[in-house]
């Protein structure tokens, strides 16, 4: 009981997580493609040795009657195969994919979300509100104008070079500023973002590419091409779990990490490369998903509390939850089309993030009325 | 053995901060660091924890420089409480001194790194708020937490910079006997800064006034608080009384 009244949240949280997996791959054009298609295998197996033996039936000595029979009973074998096959294909192409791009990107971007929020010891900064998605979308765009059509893979290293620069140039000017209302921060983010924007979109113009700018900043998850680089999202997660007690540290000032044997700068740069590399390859895959990386972090620590070590799992978990429901919202409204994610999230997000900025607003509005 | 010899040092193109700065730090002592706001105390005290380097000279540590010292061995040496830890960070007391092992277990604590914190909770008396976020504690409390994640961290200099702050004279009582015990209990070398002159007539075993930042004298505290020496020190008129064999210093005038 206990255990219960404790975990309460992980468990609603796990649940949540299940069903909306569910849901995912169940929901589409193709009924009957669900979750069920993954194992057919015997049958399948069952109704390849089923043709086999139908076709080896020696037809020599069947009357007219008798052949029609064995006739139609192929065919329906086959048919059925082929439905099997065709349902197995979607999953395995489609929705399973997808489902990993969801809760890749979505994990990613909160973990980067979190490792931001750390080292610039504030809570409003986020891949989006940080200038950081917008450079990636420059990045790729300066890609496509210099080299051409690029496979995934460099469009992804063009994102990921400019998503470090402006990151970096971000919070260490942020952190110059010593700015005394943090609410401020991600407002000076977001118009720093819109000026990259603005300069891709002058480029654009320029070089005629505005709709594939047009379609980079059109997050979604049914863009097969790019999903592979989404995977690339592994290396820095897996990093940052390893290294999640030193960011924790970095998260509570340079001197208090210097006193603990922290090289600051060195683990300060490795979490600004990682949150440059999740941005930047989500970007590629998917494109933007505002949001995602400044409320998931503020929701898990104000759950689980500030020791990264204890929230990284949860985080990643709501982050995916989250954008899970998102996606299949935006698979449900126009069903059978589809919207793009990007809308879906940055309605639900924004709404999110306007009450936290209130919040704040609101809490620092508290504590000068105390001094 | 921590010996500092002729450190200079400035911030930017400022005006030197420290003069030529030579002394030894006494072993198992309570030294106290005293002198006026800017004398540059926290500046010394950051050079020497290597969190800061020198403009010149040198800090040894066991006869080694610190500069030449790895980070992480220089924390298991040396553990340095700053002044002002404005947390408004949710983590809990139990963490916090958790994060005291880091040096020794980069953060995989095995069972002895957890018998150290569980013994440092329970030397600061924490054990009743060990799971607590340390932004819902009183402020004697947060401190007391600090120091227990410095005795996790196991080091046989400790260094804390004003470490009274924000206490009321209960609480300050308490944390400088708790020092006091620290050194006679376990044997920690500590360095502290304080700015209540009383507190260290009363509880130090050396003073070492600091004025511009130069060394302006040192010694026990029967020598260093006497007006001759402390009036120039804080630029200001102390008047000091003597009262069961300990001085008191009376500065309102
Ligand atoms: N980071 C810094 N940058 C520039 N000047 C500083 C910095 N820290 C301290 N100072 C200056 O150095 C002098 C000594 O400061 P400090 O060591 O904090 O003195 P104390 O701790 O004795 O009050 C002061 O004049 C202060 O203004
Ligand atoms: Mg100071």
């Amino acid at each position: 009981m206990e255990f219960f009244k404790k975990q309460w949240k992980r468990i609603a949280t796990v649940l949540l997580f299940i069903v909306l997996v569910f849901f995912s791959l169940e929901i589409g054009a193709l009924s009957g493609a669900g979750i069920r298609s993954l194992f057919t295998g015997a049958e399948m197996r069952a109704l390849e040795l089923e043709i086999a033996r139908l076709d080896a039936i020696p037809t020599d000595g069947l009357d007219n009657a008798e052949l029609l029979a064995l006739i139609q009973e192929q065919r329906e074998t086959n048919e059925r195969f082929n439905q099997l096959y065709s349902q197995r294909a979607v999953m395995l192409h489609s929705r399973l994919p997808r489902l990993f791009a969801v809760i890749l990107s979505a994990a990613g971007l909160s973990v980067a979300g979190l490792l931001m929020q750390a080292i610039s010891r504030n809570k409003f900064m986020s891949p989006s509100t940080a200038g950081t998605t917008d450079a990636a979308a420059l990045g790729m765009l300066m890609g496509v104008v210099f080299f051409g059509d690029l496979p995934a893979l460099a469009q992804g290293g063009m994102a990921f070079v400019f998503a470090l620069v402006a990151t970096m140039i971000f919070t260490s000017v942020i952190s110059k500023l010593k700015l005394r209302e943090v609410v401020y921060i991600p407002l000076i983010g977001i118009l720093y973002g819109g000026l990259i924007s603005a300069v891709a979109t002058a480029i654009g113009f320029r070089t005629a590419l505005t709709p594939i700018l047009m379609a980079f900043n059109m997050g979604s998850f049914a863009r097969l091409g790019n999903f592979t680089l989404v995977y690339i999202v592994l290396i820095p997660l897996f990093i940052s779990v390893m290294f999640v007690t030193k960011f924790s540290i970095i998260g509570l000032g340079e001197d208090f990490a210097k006193n603990l044997g922290v090289n600051y700068k060195r683990v300060v740069f490795l979490g600004l490369v990682i949150v440059a590399l999740i941005s930047a390859s989500t970007f590629v895959a998917v494109g933007p998903l505002p949001f995602v990386g400044l409320i998931i972090p503020n929701m898990a620590t104000s759950f689980y509390g500030d020791n990264l070590k204890k929230s990284i799992w949860d985080l990643m978990l709501f982050g995916a939850t989250f954008v899970m429901l998102c996606d299949i919202i935006s698979r449900l409204v126009l069903f059978p089309f589809e919207m793009n994610v990007t809308v879906t999230v940055s309605v639900v997000g924004g709404i999110v993030f306007m009450i936290y900025l209130i919040r704040g607003m609101n809490s620092g509005k508290r504590i000068r009325a105390k001094a | 053995m921590i010996e500092v010899k002729n450190i200079t040092q400035s911030y930017g193109k400022n005006v030197d901060i420290l003069k030529d700065i030579n002394f030894t730090v006494r072993e198992n002592c309570v030294t106290a660091l005293v002198g006026a706001n800017g004398a540059g105390k926290s500046t010394l005290l950051s050079v020497i924890a290597n969190l800061i380097p020198a403009r010149s000279g040198e800090v040894l540590i066991d006869g080694k420089a610190v500069a030449k010292i790895k980070t992480a061995d220089v924390a298991k040496k040396v553990a340095f409480l700053k002044q002002s830890q404005h947390f408004d960070i949710r983590i809990p007391v139990k963490d916090v001194v958790e994060f005291g092992r880091f040096p020794h277990c980069g953060g995989r604590m095995k069972d002895a790194d957890n018998k150290k914190v569980s013994d440092a909770l329970e030397y600061m008396d924490l054990k009743y708020i060990a799971h607590k976020y340390i932004d819902e504690i009183s402020g004697g409390q947060r401190q007391r937490a600090f120091i227990a994640m410095i005795l996790a961290q196991d080091t046989p200099y400790i260094f804390l910079d004003e470490p009274l702050n924000n206490l009321d004279m209960k609480y300050s009582v308490e944390m400088m006997k708790i020092v006091k015990k620290l050194v006679t209990d376990l044997g920690k070398t500590i360095v502290v800064v304080l700015h209540d002159i009383n507190f260290a007539s009363a509880y130090a075993d050396h003073i070492i006034a600091m004025k511009d930042g130069k060394i302006h004298k040192e010694g026990s505290p029967a020598e260093i608080v006497n007006s001759e020496i402390l009036n120039p020190v804080f630029g200001h008129e102390f008047n000091i009384v003597e009262r069961d064999g300990k001085r008191v210093c009376l500065y309102f005038n």
